[in-house]
């Protein structure tokens, strides 16, 4: 089983601890012991992370439930961990009673989880098999969530208001190659002949020496590429094309053989496709042919599953996809320029979630950003210095830290159909790429006193050289196996050695990945405090009219006179008139401005649900759509001028934005009318006159897509 | 040089065709109509449709393969059928015609069409030499019902014209909250749904004389008794005063594919559907599809897929007058073709020269189409995730999305004045449709409404799929076409031989490869993706012949005529491709050492078969 932690990594711990708490969400310094203890002195591989999984959801039934949203090419399950209070929550079907279905009875609706009715918040890790420190990361969190909930007052409150979907592993054949068969594999597995031979993945990658990891093998080649680095001659540095040199010329190759006999080595591997490249949003290239990974967008099994839960799970507002490494994050757009996004959406990911990521991981925040009020003089500036046109637009140019995978210099994308843009531009989701682990930021104690320094992106070979040093000290020599003699079957005497595969690119196990972890479960659950929260404030009922002895009558007009006969007795009736004021208590709006646009999403209604045969609605339909709810918290920088603003976001800034108050085009087929509730901003009235026959009791249920959905039984005065 | 007379044989060496056991040489004769008979006077249920189809590949075995390619939404296998003549050959291993059927859930006359090619195709085979042709070459992939659970409800309950249309993943219509949640019901049970009306005597419409009809009351003074039109005939399931605000049905699935997809038409994402998704999965396996059928109702349109147009710039100055005068005399041109064939069509587009021929192949079969099919207009197809945009741009097939039937416009119209109105619509339903057509006005008790009155509309197929009668004729014609194009595929053949002697014991044999069909042995398209398979043809000889090896080039064998010049083929092969119509000359140089010696020539072609060609050179 897993040990405690030594004291000397909790007392560096607190010190991270302290420093995160003053720049913002703070979790207590020792979180409460888990029923299902996890420690992250090592890595966690497929089979590990699913059986912890089944651990939390079995020791935490309340609180979590697991699913599996599909299986991949090898059949490994992909599992989602829903952490939300299991208790509470509800959804539209739960409210409103249907009758007099069709005769054919097709069963094609599933009844909503409660857990759906709460504003979503979706973190997952191994798109990529060996970039897998984002798996840790949302274990981390798990962990944080589960033995928090109910000790801690801030973590408490986000389980119970929130729906958290966690996915550790998307990638599980990737991942399971990586850590469990020693190779490092980027791309997920697929049964694909690639050298037209008859067989199916027949020549891969092997562990020539059987140590139980696929490293390197290299061999003295005068036409070799590589030469051994001066100071450490363990590191192997590739050499330019056309440089000369007076060093023994190494070629240096992947632990491999032949393995069919064809004279080939690793021609025909397990590894498929490149996920985070299978995914619908500029997945085409400019000249109509396929720029994206696989047949078309989603064929992966991996990329349809998590594409399908989207889909079927529409209260998704914040995604992170954690890939390595960098120590960055890419916010949208990858395959598009900056034009392509509206200013309000770019205010909240650059003046909000920006700032807080840069302060988080003690980066110097842009002065644009921290008065967005000096963007236009920034602008000026800007014109005479740069020759980036979407910098000059946006008025700053991005930092390293967050910033687009878009080349905005050279005005071209270099990749297609990745995660990020498919979310933000396909469902209106705040989604981001966080880049995990950057050694000379990550690895504490790395920059060393007998060295160059290296901060942000240093010299690579310094870089390597440093961290292979600070491996022969801290860890026992572990990460990197020196080279051995070996025989390779085609290629001759030569020597088998190198960086174990994945530690070039994860946060080494230990401190360095809990500090990884820690910072990034923090940004994460501050993102999760901007969800918007759709909520009843007040609701009303009063009564105008009252008999205890109604009768239906029939009135038959002739002439002036109008001829009235009663009918049967009804007993009570009342004429009453409900209001209601609805919020959004959430940071913010209850869709982005590019989500406000799209068909697959809904505007916010309100329901006044009672008995059909017994309620009329005399004033007010049963259902009121209330458009897009603004959030509570002030966009810096979106202020259309004059004094106490506007609430929440406005256009402003940059090109003329559409006023918030506009009916969203969201609606498909039926109504596509004017918005019926006449108003902006963060808040909603909404009115209706009704006349009850008896008792029956009437509920307001109001319901947000993205922000929650609530509901009031009246009491009736 | 000493002239020698060579006697030439040259047998052509073909796959023999199968005897046909029971040829039948009067066309208006029986054919095998009855060996399997059909009633084809009705639409079929899913439950129907697919036991034909398991009883065709019982009866046909040695023609026809049965195969599901996967379950839909609601668990319904999607069954196809693989026909073509196994003696001659494997399925993957000739070129193919895909052929689907109501993709969308109503437009069930594609399952009669493609139900109908498939029985014709198997019951003729043994009588009709057009039909062996061509079941022997061609391979043919037919799913009759493609979107199989709304095909299925489409036929058995009660529905409009108008759903289910799109494959059952529940889809927030109205923006409530709720999926699927209020649904056309059939309200007075009578089997047919029609529209809703109330007793309103402020309401804008009135019922005609005849009691037949509801239309709008013209004149505001008019004392009749009004109604208020409530919508389609369904109860309000959800209590929010709306009346079938959200159907069944979610994605369009002719919008979900890949090519050109967008997430404005195509949501929630491409190959989201099983029913779609299990289609083009099935079609990425194989690598010999040619062209490709696909049916929708209705409109009486081929829709064909051509390349990309090209981005003209609009020219200036004198530049603009050239172009304006290059489009009159193109303009010109089509109405002197139009004299001779008044179907001719050519499609308005400019396309790469790359392309060029794609365009040209599109127009010929369309014209030939239009001119089979009487009243169907030929008209581009659109990109946005269609079916047949996925087959031409990804796979290089040529493909047709015919929008059958259409409103029975000439049969009705007879005021000739281009329009049908609702008294000629009701005309041509008493008189052609025997009074089958229509739900007359009635009183039914609804419990939303109180008292309503139903009717005043067609009845499921009158307007978007045909009434019986018409099911077989347009069943017919469609298979018509369909064979037509079958027909055309390419065949590489070869031609004329010649021998021209080069010296004493040279000799040059040159040959004519050609293909007289329409189609290319590759479209431009997939060469351009890559995909496409070169023809190639190879050498050889005997007896006392040898090649001589020369440099692979085209090659003028008699230098005064070098407009007709020869490639020659090289000695591994060599590899070309074969536009439709074209002749292509190819030559070896031979050494006849001895008296007598042959020499064979061999083209294999992916998409047009094989064929070989021996030549014996005899010394006199």
């Amino acid at each position: 089983m897993i040990s405690c932690r030594e004291s000397k990594s909790v007392g560096r711990i607190l010190m991270v601890l302290a420093v995160a708490a003053a720049a913002g969400f703070l979790g207590t310094p020792l979180s409460a012991a888990s029923k299902a203890p996890i420690s992250f002195d090592v890595w966690h591989s497929y089979t590990a992370t699913a059986k912890y999984l089944k651990d939390v959801a079995a020791a935490y039934p309340e609180i979590t439930s697991l699913i599996e949203i599909g299986r991949s090419t090898m059949s490994r399950p992909i599992y989602v961990l829903v952490v939300s209070n299991m208790k509470t929550g509800t959804t539209v079907d739960a409210q409103v009673p249907l009758r007099n279905p069709r005769a054919e009875g097709v069963k094609n609706v599933v009844p909503m989880k409660p857990y759906m009715g709460k504003p979503g918040h979706f973190i997952c890790g191994a798109t990529h098999g060996n970039e897998f420190t984002g798996t840790e990361v949302c274990l981390y969190t798990i962990d944080k969530l589960v033995s928090g909930y109910g000790t801690d007052k801030d973590i408490t409150a986000l389980v119970d208001a929130k729906a958290f979907y966690i996915l550790p592993v998307l990638n599980p054949d990737g991942l399971y190659n990586s850590l469990e068969k020693g190779i490092s594999q980027r791309a997920n597995i697929m049964l694909r002949d690639d050298d037209g031979d008859g067989k199916v993945n027949e020549d891969g990658p092997d562990d020539l020496n059987g140590d139980g990891f696929v490293t390197q093998f290299r061999y003295k080649d005068p036409n070799g590429m590589f030469v051994q680095n001066d100071a450490d001659p363990r590191l192997m540095i590739r050499i330019r094309p056309n440089e000369k040199t007076d060093k023994p010329r190494w070629s240096v190759v992947i632990e491999d053989k032949d393995n069919d006999g064809d004279g080939k080595r690793g021609e025909d591997p397990e590894a498929g496709i490149d996920l985070n490249r299978n995914f619908p949003e500029g997945w085409w290239n400019e000249q109509g042919f396929a720029g994206g990974s696989g047949d078309y967008p989603t064929s992966s099994p991996e990329a349809r599953a998590v594409a399908e839960f989207m889909v079927t799970t529409p209260n998704i507002f914040m995604a992170q996809w954690f890939h390595t490494s960098g120590g960055f994050t890419y916010r949208p757009l990858g395959t598009a320029p900056h034009s392509r996004l509206d200013p309000r959406d770019v205010a909240v990911l650059d003046f909000v979630m920006g700032k807080k990521y840069l302060e988080i991981l003690g980066y110097e925040v842009p002065a644009a950003w921290k008065n967005p009020g000096t963007i236009p003089a920034l602008r000026e500036e800007l014109r005479k210095t740069s020759k980036n046109k979407y910098a000059i637009d946006r008025g700053y140019e991005l930092p390293f830290a967050w910033k687009v995978s878009y080349d905005e210099e050279a005005d071209r994308r270099y990749s297609y159909g990745m995660t990020t843009d498919w979310e933000f531009l396909q469902f209106g989701i705040w989604s981001i790429t966080t880049e995990l682990w950057n050694p000379a930021k990550d690895m504490l104690g790395l920059t060393s006193s007998d060295g160059p320094g290296t901060e942000g992106p240093g010299d690579r070979a310094d870089q390597e050289r440093l961290l292979l040093q600070f491996q022969d000290k801290k860890y026992g020599g572990k990460a990197f196996l020196d080279w051995k003699p070996f025989k390779h079957p085609q290629l001759g005497e030569g020597e088998i050695g190198g960086w174990k595969p994945n530690y070039s690119n994860n946060a080494w196990p230990g401190e360095a990945l809990i500090g990884v972890c820690d910072k990034h479960y923090r940004f994460e659950m501050f993102r999760a405090g901007l969800l918007p929260d759709v909520v009843i404030n007040s609701a009303e009922a009063k009564i105008l009219y009252t008999t205890n002895s109604a009768r239906d009558a029939a009135a038959a007009v002739s002439g002036d006179v109008v001829n009235i006969k009663k009918g049967s007795g009804k007993g009570r009736y009342r004429i009453i008139e409900v209001t209601a004021t609805l919020e959004n208590k959430g940071p913010l709006a209850t869709h982005t401005a590019r989500g406000s646009t799209l068909r697959g999403n809904r505007e916010d209604v309100v329901w006044l649900v009672g008995d059909r045969d017994k309620v009329t609605y005399l004033q007010g339909t049963p259902h009121i759509r209330l458009g897009v709810m603004d959030g509570a918290i002030r966009i810096p920088g979106t202020e259309r001028g004059g004094p106490g603003g506007g609430p929440g976001m406005r256009g402003g800034g940059g090109p003329a934005a559409p006023a918030p108050a506009a009916p969203p085009q969201m609606m498909r087929r039926g109504a596509a009318g004017p918005m019926q509730v006449r108003e902006g901003g963060a808040r909603r009235q909404v009115r209706w006159l009704v006349a009850v026959e008896g008792d029956s009791p009437l509920k307001i249920v109001v319901s947000s897509q993205k922000g929650g959905t609530h509901v009031e039984t009246l009491k009736v005065k | 040089m000493r002239k020698h007379t060579l006697i030439i044989l040259a047998v052509l060496l073909a796959g023999t065709l199968a005897a046909q056991t029971k040829l039948q040489l009067n066309p208006g004769g029986y054919h095998g109509e009855l060996d399997y008979p059909m009633s084809w006077k009705r639409y079929y249920a899913y439950e129907e449709w697919t036991k034909i189809m398991r009883d065709l590949q019982q009866k046909y075995p040695q023609l026809c393969d049965i195969q599901s390619i996967g379950k839909s939404r609601m668990g319904r296998d999607q069954m196809l059928l693989t026909i073509t003549a196994k003696a001659t050959g494997k399925p993957e291993t000739k070129r193919a015609m895909w052929v689907d059927g109501a993709i969308h859930g109503n437009e069930v006359n594609g399952i009669t069409c493609s139900l109908y090619l498939a029985w014709y195709l198997l019951t003729r085979y043994d009588y009709d030499p057009f039909v062996h042709g061509i079941v022997d070459s061609t391979t043919f992939y037919v799913l009759p019902g493609l979107n199989v659970d709304a095909n299925d409800s489409y036929v058995r309950f009660p529905n409009t014209e108008n759903n289910p249309r799109e494959p059952y993943r529940p889809v927030d219509d109205d923006g409530d909250g709720l999926f699927d949640e209020d649904q056309s019901e059939d309200v007075d049970g009578d089997g047919e749904l029609s529209d809703m009306y109330v007793e309103d005597p402020d309401g804008g419409f009135k019922l005609t004389p005849d009691k037949r009809r509801f239309v709008s009351v013209e004149d505001p003074r008019e004392e009749v008794k009004r109604f208020r039109r409530v919508g389609a005939e369904g109860f309000d399931n959800d209590g929010d005063g709306l009346i079938n605000e959200d159907d069944i049905g979610g994605p369009d699935p002719n919008r979900n594919f890949p090519y050109g997809w967008t997430i404005a038409d195509g949501y929630p994402y491409p190959m989201s559907e099983a029913e779609t998704r299990n289609v083009f999965e099935f079609q990425l396996g194989l690598s010999n599809i040619f062209a490709s059928f696909h049916y929708h109702n209705t409109g009486r349109l081929i829709m064909f897929q051509a390349p990309p147009a090209v981005q003209t710039q609009a020219p200036a100055g004198a530049g603009a007058e050239y172009a304006q005068r290059a489009q009159q005399i193109a303009q010109q041109r089509l109405e002197a073709l139009r004299k001779r064939d008044k179907y001719i069509y050519r499609a308005p587009r400019q396309v790469a020269p790359e392309y060029q021929h794609d365009l040209d192949v599109q127009n010929e079969i369309v014209s030939a189409g239009a001119r089979i099919l009487k009243d169907f207009t030929p008209t581009i197809g659109g990109l946005s995730g269609q079916a047949h945009a996925a087959t031409y741009y990804m796979f290089g097939a040529y493909s047709y999305l015919i929008e059958l039937w259409g409103d029975p416009t000439s049969e009705a119209d007879i005021d000739g004045d281009g329009e049908v109105s609702d008294e000629e619509m009701m005309k041509w339903i008493d008189l052609e449709l025997m009074g089958e057509g229509w739900v007359m006005p009635h009183k039914a008790k609804h419990p939303d409404l109180g008292e309503v009155w139903i009717g005043g509309t067609s009845r499921k197929h009158i307007g978007r799929t045909p009434p019986a009668r018409y099911i077989e004729l347009e069943a017919l014609r469609q298979t018509n076409f369909v064979l037509y194009a079958a027909s055309q595929f390419p065949k590489i053949e070869f031609g004329e031989i010649k021998v021209t002697p080069a010296t004493d014991d040279l000799y040059w044999v040159e040959v004519e490869v050609k293909n007289d069909k329409a189609y290319p042995t590759s479209s431009d398209r997939a060469v351009a993706l890559r995909r496409a398979v070169m023809d190639k043809i190879t050498v050889g000889a005997g007896g006392s012949c040898e090649i001589v090896a020369v440099p692979k080039a085209q090659t003028a064998v008699d230098p005064w005529n070098r407009a007709a010049q020869s490639e020659v083929v090289a000695a591994a092969g060599t590899e070309f491709r074969l536009k439709g119509h074209e002749t292509k000359r190819f030559c070896a140089l031979v050494r006849l050492k001895g008296s007598e010696g042959t020499v064979e020539f061999a083209v294999k072609s992916k998409m047009g078969g094989a064929a070989a060609k021996k030549i014996t050179l005899k010394m006199d």
